[in-house]
């Protein structure tokens, strides 16, 4: 193991500061050191998916990402969009169509879905199970995951319909 | 010094390597990082490439075709409008690697330099005619896939030397397509094949590689050479066909036995020309 380091890295829009092994993951920081524990230590080979965060925007692997790497880089976890609202109807959809069982793959679940809804707005099946091709789930089946990705989507794009006909 | 180093150019990272052999180049970290948690490898540092701005882009090359960064990560390759025709099979095979978010860690250099016999960009770019450019503390060179690749695994890379950029040569209109056949979206190829036609009259002819049935992709120009012209007969496609599976070296894995594969290229070679030539 690669002796201790401090890491400066902006977590959340918050700056943190975190003495770790110097080949620590981001995926250790935020679990072991942060107390962030939404993004879960699955495969810890990239498989999974339970450790999705996101860096600079973009949807990646905690467990893949050292956080040495992370420097200058801004990480949002699931923890990080207790905001947002797109976060917060796909989180509704998933409760309503019970798209949690043992909740240990729904944060990654939520941060790949988020991404989507924002990159597609209104996704179709094929489009839902291939983005979350990369996120296991042992417990659902998937079938209630991908309804309640379709519903929060199909929700968000309403939301903006309406509020594009108030402006005009 | 920090385990992770980020220099901002390819001379720095070159120094820095050279300067400390234990120190092991990082593209994306998909796979590197994966075997790091495995405990698979040691390092005294891992250089990451990844602020390295000379490593990125996709444009084209002083030779004509085209230059794709080694930093590139697949899913700005899978989704570069830039390749069509003759290299729209690059953009179908990145697009096919893993998933969505691994896509986004990835990157073409990082995975030409692991050089896994099932992955999805070698049989590409063998296909292709495509050149590896590496550069390392003796300079630049650039050497053709199947000089570069030497045995499973192993690879003309030497210590300290890093994949800089792939150069595609001139593509011509096409079309091209990748086939892969895997156990799930997103696992590594039992089989895979790319395929470019060159030409659209009568004499037309492709260009065929293997993925994931031996050390490297499996490519033959003469039976190439003896199919042009040929490409609507089914016996020459079937001994062509049967030419390819003879070169093949596959293994007995969980994607599939050595028999197995054998069977599967036959059918995927003869229907990733039906692809390029449009017959059913």
């Amino acid at each position: 193991m690669a002796g201790k380091e401090v890491f400066a890295l902006q977590i959340n829009g918050t700056r943190r500061e975190i003495f770790a092994p110097g080949d620590a993951t981001l995926l250790d920081v935020l679990r072991d050191d942060l107390a962030l524990r939404a993004a879960k230590r699955g495969c810890n080979q990239g498989v999974c998916g339970a450790c999705t965060v996101m860096v600079d925007g973009v949807p990646v692997r905690g467990c893949l990402t050292l956080a040495g790497a992370c420097t200058g880089r801004e990480v949002t976890t699931l923890e990080g969009f207790a905001d947002d609202a797109a976060m917060q109807a796909l989180q509704e959809a998933m409760i309503l169509s019970g798209g949690v069982q043992c909740g240990f793959c729904t944060s990654g679940m939520l941060i790949t879905a988020r991404d989507l809804v924002a990159q597609t707005p209104v996704p179709d099946e094929p489009a839902i199970r291939s983005a979350l091709s990369g996120n296991l789930c042992r417990c659902t089946g998937y079938v209630r995951i991908v309804e309640a990705v379709t519903d929060a989507a199909l929700q968000l794009a309403r939301q903006k319909d309406t509020k594009r006909e108030a402006v005009e | 010094m920090s385990f992770v180093v980020a220099p901002q150019t390819v001379d720095e990272a070159i120094a820095f390597l050279a300067a400390n052999p234990d120190a092991r180049p990082m593209a994306g970290g998909a796979s590197l990082v994966a075997m790091k948690n495995a405990r698979l490898i040691e390092a005294s540092h891992f250089v990451s490439l990844a602020r390295i701005e000379a490593l990125r882009g996709i444009g084209p090359s002083a030779a004509g075709g085209l230059r794709i960064g080694g930093m590139m990560h697949h899913r700005q390759i899978a989704e570069c409008a830039d390749l069509t025709g003759g290299w729209q099979m690059l953009r179908q095979a990145a697009g096919l690697i893993a998933n969505r978010v691994v896509r986004n860690m990835g990157t073409i250099g990082g995975a030409i330099a692991n050089a896994d016999p099932a992955a999805d960009y070698l049989p590409v770019l063998a296909c292709a005619g495509a050149e590896v450019e590496l550069v390392g503390p003796d300079g630049l060179r650039r050497l053709a896939v199947a000089d570069y690749l030497v045995d499973w695994y192993e690879t003309a890379l030497e210590p300290g030397e890093i994949v800089t950029a792939i150069e595609l040569p001139a593509g011509g209109d096409g079309p091209s397509v990748y086939r892969k056949l895997a156990r799930t979206p997103g696992d590594y190829a039992t089989v895979s094949v790319a395929c470019a036609r060159e030409g659209a009259g009568p004499d037309s002819s492709v260009r065929v590689a293997v993925g994931a049935c031996g050390p490297a992709p499996i490519r033959d120009r003469d039976a190439e050479a003896a199919l042009a012209g040929r490409l609507h007969d089914p016996a020459a496609i079937a001994a062509f066909c049967a030419t390819l599976a003879e070169q093949a070296d596959p293994i007995d894995d969980v994607r599939g036995s050595a028999a197995y594969r054998l069977k599967l290229i036959p059918r995927m070679v003869a229907a990733a020309i039906r692809d390029v030539t449009g017959d059913r």
